[in-house]
């Protein structure tokens, strides 16, 4: 339990006024590190470099020749049949049984900082944080469908009820946010090429419950059954949990059931999120120059979600998730990237800038990409999925900015310098938080199983700063 | 010393030696370390043995190395190099390796040592060796407390103490229908010494069934939706109903087994025997377009292999579809060969028309079915559709007694329906138009390049109109059809029709109450079938070179004055029919083909009330209930079933990869670490693979479903592994009484609730629960009760039925209850339009909420119910703030307080006994004084915050849909919700002791 069952009883005795001030207290001591939840991993394998991550999904597969992989040669091809050497027994999703066609980019790039990193045109903002990000360009993975795919980058299988990155760092690590569920998902959707996304991927699967992440709702409540029913007072509420709490006490005391024991810390729980979620979805508190600087134009838009990123960062929340539906663009491919772009673009950008201001880019992991990229093949006005070769970025967290990793060949088609597995990913970011992927296994049907299943991943020791 | 003297000596020597140093158990003591540790590169798996070394058979154990070494050499541990590996202290020598960070404790190297002393013997894996019945003369109804006994005996421990009456009874209740005790069942129980007949009523219960269809559902990942991507919805529930059937008639489990997975394939299957085929068919399916078909039939393929080898065999399978088990005699290839047995069931890859073509699917979309199907009798439609038939007649019949004016229209519609037999009048002429030209037939012949939209404004004779007719006919212009050649997706028709005046004002369009057509395919919404064509008519394409009509009834009557005229629109871009012609009627009739009897029609108050409108409040229920009685789709549903097709071959796929076509091709077969079924054919099908499973011969399944019972029933399975019997497994607390359990269980003729009936009138089962001792913490031994938390479906369904809420109702299509706004905001193809129902279904059972595979209900997910995607058999338990947070302010649980609130209202008189009833109902107990006074207390409390904040009592009792008392005022109702609250929300509550 996270806290002795004294100090959480003597928290109950105050009063609701006397709540805000004890959760601000919390929130200040959250600060020092200490995890309010233990996890399995006592002392850490290796030396950690971050504590937690922001997982920016851009979920449908960017096209990472309009992104941040450069193919002048594409671009020269474009219109001609796409060469067969390339293509012949690969898989491919709707383009099967198509002529194939090159789709040469239709957006410009520029290199940019001091590292002359290649952005392209539709990224003005990230541009300027050029020198802050890692760019991954040989990115690859097993599965060309949204569903599977998603469930790989996630949970590193595509069996089901495997747990989610997040759910393993909870696992692992435990939590630091006392008042706050430590894996928490926020969810956008773009105007275009917008796929679905499934409560699976933070499900924790097969490890218990209490690692599951936790959505955030942008309309109604934030967490779902958060509020106070109507007609029912602070006051009242509060003498309800008062007397569960005692039942429970005497429950526990008469049955000797330890379960009793727990049910009270989690009501405990419950309450104190009553407040810590509405404190933390309030953006009244930030000044006007902030919500301009993401571009804040409606709630529940992936701009107020990377805000909402940054305040969960701040409060020790392990894992945060967001996801921004609209990156599927099989056809529409101009509009839709220059929409997509536009919605995501300068958010990112705020966060990190807002990150390093504040020195969390130091320990704070950001994540940025989709479950895989696009084809450098047309199909119609638009770009199939790609599995073999696709961009990713990473920054803060112990990484190194300013660098590129990775190569795909001369048409963007296949990694062909430094490929990078979904697994090398995944076993690289449990190494930043001091895991040793390896040794990071729950047990099930026999199983020890682990976040990148059976292989064995290179760690990413280039990328480290 | 004589002969004798030294046999003595010798004897009690060894006994000295056998209480020193028990002999090991192989099965208990060593194979589970053996498989922890060694076996995943010394195993099964004969791709991956290292130095030739295997150590899950003895003889290959003990035989020498490449190297010459010998791992084992029985009874000598100076010569086992296995002994020398695993206690080096050498990096390079030790064994296990340091990099597969799986070090040996201290205390697992010397039991390996000394096995090896005592001669290294072997015992095949317990849950593979056959099952006698043993012993055999042991009496059933005390088989159990006879081994649990004696095994607390070997422990010197002592059975706790028998529950009390109430507390049993609760127990009982829980466990076997999954709802609390009524009152009156408490009371009864008084006169029940030994509760003897509360439980055989209770497990002959029409719950018993619910109960254990929930246990079952999770084994064969029954869910509403397909699971992948778009997550559409399939139709699947009278195979719910079948498994409810099974349980409360008690079907043999062998039986149940057959049909299951083999019942279409039974002679003559009856409907439902296909449908409790539909098993087959509960794996995930895709809409998503751009998948592989070949990838996805084989998802499809291995996910039935591993429901089956989960649900029957508590193996686990699945890990044999890459390579050879590592921890069990399962190979690569025992895993394709169970695959080949479901090769026969039709599927598609794709269900999608457009991304793939598909001539059984051509046109299908993200609204569509997932075939094949059947249609079968639901009998909860038609009770229901029996109930709103007869509600429907009551409106009209009492609307009619109190309109004296009916015996008007009576008169007036007999004169028209004699001068108009058919019931249907043309117009009088329709607006000339380019878009079409007037027939002498009063039909319209359309012009080939009309466009689009058409409109068409009807001048008709000045009267009450109440329904509209389109009769499309073939015609020479167009190759006599009514669709365009060659399409049989045809059009989707829905006429707009509104009221032009004759001073030019449009009316809004007119409501439809309900349409039928000669002629129809049908249309799917949200993977159902629309009940009728009040949302559009889609012409049937295989008899497009026939006449079609269809007619349209409105909510309301509408009246036609004179100069007005009825603007009909048509906007269908596939509307492309040679010829349409349209009539009206002043009667309410939706029928284009059945004409209204002269002497009928005009006695029929359903007819009057829809064609005069006359009652408008009689109308708006008589609308409620037909559109009740519609949704009852004549008391059927569809359901998915296995069809056996002709097969496609079956390869073993190398590392489980799909697209590597290299391997053998092979035939169905059963497990070779099995014994194979007596008198097989040549050739099995899936008849063969059930009949194997609950076959005299198949040690496996009996155990594995009675190891699952047990948990249900003491709250640890005697192998607490419920999902994997296998190596990596637990070996049973009570190895005997799982076997015997088993034994009796296939020897009883697989009598399920003879099972349990043995298990619940048990002395272990009856203990007062406890948690464990010091000697014994996790209780394995049963020394008492275990308290367990109850299951997602039942924390709701105990509230609902503590509220007295609960509909009895059983079967029947799964119903949404309220959920979070947001919940599927993330789906898409297509977006969900989901309502939760506002009538009593709202207040169904738990097994019966509409279980979305991507986004599950919050209740259910926060409860650790599975989302069920593959087969699960063991759900972990969490205790999380989720949880509190449902039980505190979810709606549905609001609402069971208040009910339970004014059930307690209307049952009892004063402050002191309502709470006493209160705890009663809840936790079959009746309060302490002290929580009897803190609850006076809440009660005082919250009465006078109630009476100063009136209205917000009224809010509170705005939640949900329940009726309020009139007669009780809102802060009275409101404060003893808000007790209710407090009782519902106790861990006692949502805890069976």
């Amino acid at each position: 339990m996270p806290t002795p069952l004294i100090a959480r009883r003597t928290f109950l005795q105050n009063s609701v006024l006397g709540m805000g001030a004890l959760a601000l207290a919390a929130l200040q001591r959250n600060g020092e590190g200490a995890p309010a939840t233990p996890g399995l991993i006592q002392t850490p394998h290796v030396p950690p470099r971050a504590k937690r991550i922001i997982f920016l999904c851009m979920a449908g597969g960017p096209s990472h020749l309009e992104t941040f992989d450069w193919k002048p040669e594409l671009r020269r091809l474009d219109g001609e049949p796409f060469p067969e050497s390339f293509t012949k027994g690969q898989q491919l999703a709707q383009l099967q049984g198509i002529p194939l066609k090159a789709r040469g980019p239709f957006c410009d790039f520029a290199k940019h900082g001091q590292s002359g990193m290649e952005i392209s045109a539709l990224f003005p903002h990230l541009a300027k944080h050029a020198d802050d990000l890692c760019v991954i360009r040989s990115m690859q993975t097993e599965q060309i469908n949204h569903d599977t795919a998603h469930a790989f980058l996630n949970t590193g299988s595509i069996l089901k009820g495997r747990p989610s990155l997040g759910s393993w760092l909870l696992y692992g690590l435990g939590s630091e946010s006392e008042n706050l569920p430590g894996f928490v998902v926020l969810t956008s959707t773009g105007k275009t090429g917008v796929q679905p996304i499934s409560a699976r991927q933070w499900s924790s699967g097969i490890l218990p419950g209490q690692f599951q992440g936790i959505p955030l709702q942008n309309k109604g409540q934030a967490v779902h059954y958060l509020d106070n029913p109507a007609g029912v007072s602070p006051r009242l509420q509060r003498r309800i949990l008062d007397d569960v709490r005692a039942l429970n006490a005497e429950n526990a005391r008469r049955s000797r059931d330890p379960e009793a024991e727990v049910r009270i810390a989690q009501y405990e729980m419950a309450f104190k999120m009553q407040s810590s979620v509405p404190e933390l979805t309030d953006l009244r508190s930030e000044p006007q120059s902030v919500l301009d600087a993401y571009g804040i134009r409606e709630p529940g838009g992936f701009a107020s979600n990377c805000l909402l990123a940054r305040r969960l960062a701040q409060r020790g929340v392990r894992m945060i998730q967001l996801y921004h539906r609209g990156w599927d663009h099989h056809g529409g491919l101009e509009d839709g990237m220059k929409a997509a772009a536009q919605e995501t673009d300068q958010a990112t950008a705020a966060l990190l800038h807002d990150l390093k201001q504040s020195g969390l880019l130091e320990d704070t992991l950001v994540v940025w990409g989709g479950e895989f990229g696009r084809t450098p093949m047309g199909q119609g006005s638009g770009r199939d999925h790609h599995i073999l070769g696709f961009s990713l970025f990473l920054a803060g967290g112990g990484i190194r900015g300013g660098m590129t990793y990775g190569a795909t060949d001369e048409l963007g088609y296949r990694a062909v310098e430094n490929p990078v597995h979904v697994h090398d990913l995944q076993a690289t970011l449990l190494h930043l938080f001091g895991i040793d992927h390896l040794r990071l296994t729950t047990k099930f049907q026999g199983l020890d199983i682990r976040l990148t299943g059976v292989s064995h991943p290179k760690i990413l020791t280039p990328l480290f700063a | 010393m004589n002969p004798a003297s030294i046999c003595l000596l010798l004897v009690s020597s060894a006994s000295l030696a056998f209480s020193e140093e028990p002999p090991l158990r192989f099965n208990r003591d060593i194979r589970p370390i053996l498989s922890e540790h060694c076996f995943a590169c010394h195993g099964f798996d004969r791709h991956k043995r290292d130095s030739g070394l295997r150590l899950d058979q003895r003889e290959e154990a003990l035989k020498p190395a490449r190297s010459g070494d010998r791992a084992i050499v029985p009874g000598h541990q100076e010569l086992s190099t296995l002994v020398e590996r695993i206690l080096s202290s050498d990096p390079e020598e030790v064994m296990p390796p340091p990099k597969a960070h799986k070090p040996l404790k201290p205390e697992h190297k010397e039991r390996l040592r000394r096995w090896i002393t005592q001669g290294a013997p072997y015992e095949p894996h317990w849950a593979y060796t056959p099952l006698p019945k043993n012993p055999p003369e042991l009496d059933p109804n005390n088989a159990i407390d006879h081994f649990i006994d004696a095994a607390l005996k070997a422990k010197s421990m002592h059975p706790g103490a028998p529950a009390p009456a109430n507390v049993l009874l609760r127990r009982l209740s829980l466990d076997l229908t999954g709802l609390p005790p009524s009152p009156d069942d408490l009371r009864s129980a008084d006169t029940d010494p030994g509760l003897q007949e509360s439980t055989e009523r209770l497990l002959h219960s029409p719950r018993f069934g619910e109960r254990w269809a929930t246990w079952w559902l999770d084994a064969v990942r029954f869910a509403d939706t397909v699971g992948f991507h778009g997550d559409q919805n399939q139709r699947i529930f009278p195979y719910r109903d079948y498994v409810i059937d099974a349980f409360n008639q008690n079907l043999p489990f062998d039986r149940f087994t057959l049909e299951q997975i083999a019942g279409d394939l039974l002679p003559e299957p009856t409907p439902t025997q296909r449908v409790a085929s539909g098993f087959n068919r509960l794996s995930m399916m895709t809409r998503e377009g751009g998948i592989q078909p070949k990838e996805y039939l084989a998802k499809y393929m291995s996910d039935r292999v591993r429901a089956v080898g989960s649900a029957w065999l508590g193996a686990t399978i699945g890990c044999a579809e890459c390579h050879d088990h590592k921890f069990d005699p399962i190979t690569q290839k025992d895993f394709y060969a169970l695959g080949a047995f479901f090769a026969d069931i039709q599927q598609y890859a794709l269900y999608h028309g457009v991304f793939l073509p598909n001539p059984d699917l051509k046109g299908w979309t993200d609204h569509h079915p997932f075939p094949p199907e059947i249609e079968v009798e639901s009998p909860y439609r038609q009770r229901r559709l029996q109930r709103f038939t007869a509600e429907l007649h009551q409106i009209a019949h009492t609307a009619r007694l109190a309109h004296p004016e009916f015996a008007d229209w009576s008169k007036a519609t007999r004169e028209f329906l004699r001068s108009q037999p058919g019931g249907w009048v043309f117009p009088h002429s329709v607006a000339e138009s380019t878009q079409f030209k007037s027939q002498p037939d009063g039909s319209l012949a359309l012009d080939t390049n009309a466009g689009s939209s058409l409109k068409f404004a009807l001048r008709i004779p000045s009267s009450p109109i109440a329904a509209l007719r389109i009769e499309l006919l073939p015609s020479p212009e167009h190759q006599n059809r009514i669709l365009r050649s060659g399409d049989p997706d045809a059009m989707h028709l829905l006429p707009s029709v509104r009221v032009r005046k004759a001073d030019g004002t449009l009316s809004d369009p007119l409501a439809f109450r309900r349409g039928h057509a000669s002629h129809a395919d049908p249309t799917y919404f949200q993977g159902e079938h629309q009940p009728d064509i009040s949302k559009g008519w889609k012409p049937a394409a295989r008899h497009s070179a026939e006449p079609q009509s269809a007619a349209w009834c409105f909510q309301k009557p509408v009246c036609i004055a004179d100069g007005d005229r009825l603007e009909v629109t048509i906007a269908e871009k596939r509307f492309a029919p040679a010829r349409v012609r349209f009539s009206v009627s002043p009667l309410a009739l939706w029928d284009p083909c059945t004409l209204p009897q002269a002497d009928a029609a005009p006695e029929d108050p359903i007819l009057w009330l829809g064609s005069t409108g006359a009652d408008a409040v009689a109308l708006a229920r008589l609308l409620e209930a037909e559109q009740q009685m519609l949704e009852c789709r004549n008391g059927k549903a569809f359901s998915l079933v296995s069809k056996s097709v002709e097969p496609a071959p079956v390869r073993v796929l190398p590392r489980g990869n799909w697209q590597d076509e290299s391997g053998p091709l092979v035939l169905p077969a059963t497990p070779g670490f099995l014994p194979p079924l007596d008198a097989a054919p040549e050739h099995l099908s899936r008849l063969e693979l059930a009949r194997w499973l609950t076959s005299k011969q198949n040690p496996v399944t009996p155990r594995a479903v009675m190891n699952r019972l047990w948990k249900q029933l003491f709250g640890t399975g005697l192998s607490a592994v419920l999902d994997d019997l296998g190596a990596q497994g637990e070996p049973p607390s009570h190895p005997e009484l799982l076997d015997w359990l088993a034994a009796e269980f296939r020897d009883s003729g697989w009598d399920f609730r003879h099972m349990v009936r043995l298990m619940v009138r048990s002395n272990a089962y009856r203990r007062n629960a406890a948690p464990g001792s010091d000697q014994d913490p996790a209780n394995r031994f049963l020394a008492t009760q275990s308290p367990r938390r109850l299951e997602a479906e039942f924390v709701r369904d105990n509230a609902l039925a503590i509220a007295g809420i609960l509909d009895p109702e059983i079967g029947g299509p799964s119903v949404h209850v309220y959920f979070p706004e947001s919940l599927y905001r993330d789906m898409e193809f297509p977006k969900r339009v989901f309502e939760p129902v506002a009538d009593e279904r709202q207040w169904r059972r738990g097994l019966y909420m509409h279980w979305q595979r991507t986004f599950l209900h919050p209740m259910l997910a926060s409860f650790d119910a599975p989302n069920r995607d593959e087969s699960a058999c063991l759900r972990t338990q969490a205790n999380t703030p989720q949880q509190a947070l449902t039980l505190l302010n979810d709606p549905t649980f609001l609402e069971a307080a208040r009910g339970f609130a004014q059930r307690l209202l209307q049952t009892a008189s004063t402050d002191s006994d309502r709470i006493q009833a209160g705890f009663l109902t809840a936790l079959c107990r009746p309060p302490t004084s002290t929580e009897l006074e803190r609850i006076l207390n809440l009660l005082g409390a919250a009465r006078s915050e109630y009476l100063a904040h009136e209205e917000d009592a009224r809010a509170l009792l705005k939640t949900g849909h329940l009726p309020a008392p009139d007669q009780v005022p809102a802060p009275e109702i409101a404060a003893w919700t808000t007790v209710c609250r407090v009782l519902l929300n106790l861990h006692e509550t949502i805890t069976r002791y």
